[in-house]
């Protein structure tokens, strides 16, 4: 993913707190899948305004972490997300 | 909180899609 793109979730997708099995999922129709602490941080900052590498920085301050660590595994993450259709990407 | 390599798994009818 490229620091200037901009990630989205796209119509039908949200954030979603499960009480009953007390986790954040990413519900899609008919589909979902669950995020860890990490995961929900990193969609948390995903707005559709701000790029990746926006989010990138803000999430490097608020761990406290590498900024080359953290673009490693947002990319990763992400693009396993826009894979499945979970996500959007505008240039 | 520490940065960890995210984990997603899906849910399905979850099985492991991405992670460690």
């Amino acid at each position: 993913m490229e620091t200037e793109e901009i990630p989205a979730l796209p119509r039908g997708v949200r954030l979603h707190y499960d009480r009953i099995r007390e986790i954040w999922v990413l519900l899609a129709p008919e589909r979902a899948v669950t995020l860890d602490a990490v995961g929900h941080a990193i969609l948390s900052e995903v707005d559709g305004k701000r790029s990746f590498g926006e989010i990138t920085q803000k999430l490097a301050e608020k761990f406290n972490a590498p900024v080359d660590q953290i673009t490693k595994d947002c990319t990763g993450f992400l693009g396993a997300l826009r894979a499945r259709r979970f996500l959007d990407v505008s240039p | 909180m520490a940065w960890n390599k995210p984990v997603i798994r899906e849910i399905e009818c979850e099985i492991n899609m991405y992670g460690p």
